[in-house]
């Protein structure tokens, strides 16, 4: 709790922002879904024969993963591409059905006598709308409403995935770092929101009920505060746009290597960078960079070959950043010098099993017919990876291998619910877990050598940006991003912190 | 001679693709109570509700104070038809002031005026207002609740009372306060009425007239005292299945 504490007081601005940026989702969305719920809802309660087809489109929305969903959405135009606006969107989407449900339930609730009392006391059709049946099925829609603005605050978490900031940036911050108390600074004040957010409307709906008018002040000082509050925390999150967006994946080492692009602009220009870090995977950070929601990141040259342009693997490094770059103009998109390492795959172990086995190298594996493995979901998927291993090596396991998030995979290892796995050459948990590399003795892996790839267009606009990412060209090798892995991952140093003092040490910074 | 407060010509009505009432003519005098007494389905409710519009006939004619149903504007002519259905329908979210006040509201009467006006029919229906004023009406009784709902159809002084069960959910003590309280109102008032019910002995009590419902057509109409000597096996029968349904159930001999 202190931890957290120490956390949250040094953070405070940062917070601000993020939860900001949060309320500012939720409540967008939640008022978005409201404007087309609630409508939609009069007219299926209204006409039963559209009922059903609209709940049933609304349904299914629904059911929709949220990060699927979101995948989904990046390449659609208009609607589509990273940050704010798809977030929107798809929260948008997952908030329609609860108001829309609850407005059908709250109208079709409406006793049919007292409706028709109303027509014949020759009330007009909106006036029965109005005077009669609103009335009484507010507390119904209030409801909806509550359920749509707290699933918003949990669903919006997962919107720091695309790059729309929010509490959910601590949280996937905090998985990649294992690190409870940053998991908990998300986690907490997302809680407390969707508590807020929930009591907020509870009194709203109050505001509502002609039976409970002694109680209107307090809950008019409630709602009141409750909006003032959003209104000064989401004033702060709207801060002017910078000149360049650097992004990068969720996991540790792309994270430092995001703040590493992003201070060297800054240490060596005047210009303003803008972090978009802990995007959900390849494929977003890519479409991301397309769409302009980002600028630059670092990748992979092995998994732009294989994982985006769906080449074979190879082990060539120079044929393979020359193949990449290549590919990649064609898109607008300009490969910078490679920054030193190469992170291939690292099939891990224990280190007790390597001590105990005497083991040392991959092919070994094979003979150990109980073991249970688990691959991260890119792993599996892709073809340099699980498949093409076990071809390799001629590996079959007991059970088909687990599919785990990448974050909680050296976790799983450590704690000996698996037995092999598969990370990053430069994960600085493999020392402090205890975890041992295998040799790749088959060469079976191809490289994976880090590279800025960026907008062409926007390093023509700030060749300066892009002298000071060419800058860091061969200054960062294994040894440094494992040291950098380990501070952040073990250490629990700061991503900023870690790649600042990184920065002092090698010269021109 | 002024026309009829309501009058059907030869009118025929169906309800979900089944005819329920054939070539009904009936009359109903100005300043007259018409009781419209039938079985269940017998088309009494049909029949009622061709009057302020909330059903349009298939053929033949409703005359409002000689006008066509199908010319009235059917808000103006909701407006001077008060409604009272069983359980009284008020408006579960509205006061008992509010809801008498309804139709008032909706003919911008001035708020002073509107005030008095509950006042004063609460007074007439024996509630007073000093207690009833603010209750909400799942705060009354059921008798309660029919007052107050007979308040309502009565506020903007209709020159029609269209009557539908309204004592059918009372019990018998309560029910017998209320025929009373209709009386002594109707005495005051004098509107013309149609009381749909199934009590025969309620229609012989309130109606000037009695109407007899039997699938869908008007079997018999005449004064109470006539509807009683009538030797329509078809009306009599309605007696005794109408008024003495406990004694009817037949009894198995041990």
């Amino acid at each position: 709790m202190n931890e957290l504490l120490t956390f949250i007081a040094s953070h405070r601005a940062e917070m601000a922002t993020r939860l900001g940026e949060h309320v500012v989702l939720v409540a967008a969305s939640t008022a978005i879904a409201a404007a087309m719920g609630i409508p939609l809802g009069l007219i299926a309660a209204r006409r039963p024969a559209l009922a059903r087809p609209i709940v049933a489109v609304a349904n299914l929305a629904q059911t929709i993963p949220s990060l699927a969903l979101f995948g989904f959405l990046i390449p659609l135009p208009y609607i589509g591409g990273i940050g704010t606006r798809t977030a929107l969107v798809a929260l948008t989407v997952y908030a329609v059905l609860p108001i829309l449900r609850a407005t059908i339930t709250g109208l079709q609730g409406v006793p049919p006598a007292v409706v028709e009392c109303a027509v014949a006391m020759g009330l007009t059709p909106r006036q029965v709308l109005r005077q009669v049946e609103w009335p009484l099925a507010l507390p119904s829609i209030v409801s909806g409403l509550r359920v749509a603005v707290v699933i918003g605050v949990g669903t919006a978490t997962i919107a720091s995935a695309i790059g729309a900031g929010g509490l959910g940036d601590y949280i996937f911050r905090g998985l990649a770092m294992i690190d409870a108390t940053v998991i908990l600074a998300g986690a907490l004040p997302a809680a407390l929101l969707a508590l807020a957010a929930d009591a907020a409307l509870a009194a709203a709906g109050q505001l509502a009920d002609p039976r409970r008018r002694s109680r209107r002040p307090v809950a008019v000082l409630a709602v009141v505060a409750i909006l003032a509050v959003m209104t000064a925390v989401s004033g702060r999150a709207s801060a002017g746009r910078a000149d360049l967006v650097v992004g990068s994946k969720n996991f540790t080492e792309q994270v430092v290597l995001g703040e590493l692009l992003a201070q060297a602009i800054e240490r060596r220009t005047g210009l303003t960078v803008e972090r978009r870090l802990n995007l959900g995977g390849t494929a977003i950070a890519h479409e991301a960079l397309l769409s302009g929601g980002i600028d630059v990141y670092v990748e992979y040259t092995g998994t732009s070959l294989t994982a985006i342009f769906k080449q074979p693997p190879s082990a060539d490094s120079e044929q393979v950043f020359a193949t990449v770059r290549d590919r990649y103009a064609a898109h607008g998109l300009t490969l910078l010098p490679r920054l030193g390492f190469n992170n291939t795959f690292a099939i891990l172990v224990r280190g007790d099993d390597v001590r105990r086995l005497g083991m040392k190298s991959i092919s070994e594996v094979a003979t150990q017919a109980t073991w249970k493995a688990g691959f991260g979901y890119e792993f599996l998927e892709r073809p340099d990876g699980f498949k093409g291993l076990s071809a390799a090596y001629g590996l079959s396991f007991a059970q088909a291998p687990r599919v785990m998030d990448l974050n909680l995979i050296y976790r799983a290892l450590a704690a000996g619910e698996i037995d092999v796995t598969a990370g990053d050459a430069t994960s600085g948990l493999i020392g402090a877990l205890g975890l041992a590399v295998l040799d790749d003795d088959r060469h079976y892996f191809p490289v994976y050598d880090a590279a800025p790839v960026a907008r062409a267009s926007v390093m023509l606009q700030y060749p300066a940006a892009a002298f000071a990412i060419r800058s860091l060209a061969g200054r960062v090798s294994a040894a440094d991003m494992q040291q950098m892995n380990f501070a952040v991952d073990s250490e629990k140093q700061e991503p900023a912190t870690v790649v600042r003092a990184f920065l002092d040490k090698i010269d021109g910074f | 001679m002024s026309p009829p407060a309501v009058q059907f010509a030869e009118v025929s009505a169906s309800r979900g693709g089944r005819t329920v009432l054939r070539q009904v003519s009936l009359s109903v005098a100005a300043g007259q109570t018409v009781a419209l007494v039938g079985r269940s389905g017998s088309g009494k409710t049909t029949l009622l509700r061709l009057v302020n519009r909330l059903l349009d006939p298939d053929s033949g004619d409703v005359l409002v104070d000689g006008l066509s149903t199908r010319a009235w504007n059917p808000v103006d002519l909701r407006r001077r038809t008060g409604y009272v259905i069983q359980d009284a329908g008020l408006f579960p979210h509205v006061t008992v002031a509010g809801n008498i006040a309804t139709v008032p509201r909706l003919l911008e009467w001035p708020s002073a005026r509107i005030e008095a006006r509950v006042d004063e029919l609460l007074t007439l229906v024996g509630l007073d207002p000093a207690v009833f004023r603010g209750r909400w009406p799942d705060q009354l009784s059921g008798g309660q609740r029919q007052r107050a709902g007979l308040a309502r159809a009565l506020a903007a002084d209709p020159p029609l009372l269209l009557m539908d069960e309204p004592f059918g959910a009372l019990d018998p003590i309560t029910k017998g306060e209320l025929h009373a309280e209709f009386q002594r109102v109707q005495r005051t008032l004098h509107r013309s009425v149609i009381l749909v019910t199934h009590d025969m002995a309620e229609a012989c009590l309130l109606a000037d007239q009695i109407a007899v419902l039997h699938d869908g057509e008007v079997i018999a109409c005449d004064t109470p005292a006539n509807v009683v000597a009538a030797n329509d096996v078809r009306v009599t029968s309605l007696f005794g299945e109408l008024r003495l349904k406990p004694e009817a159930t037949p009894r198995v001999n041990p």
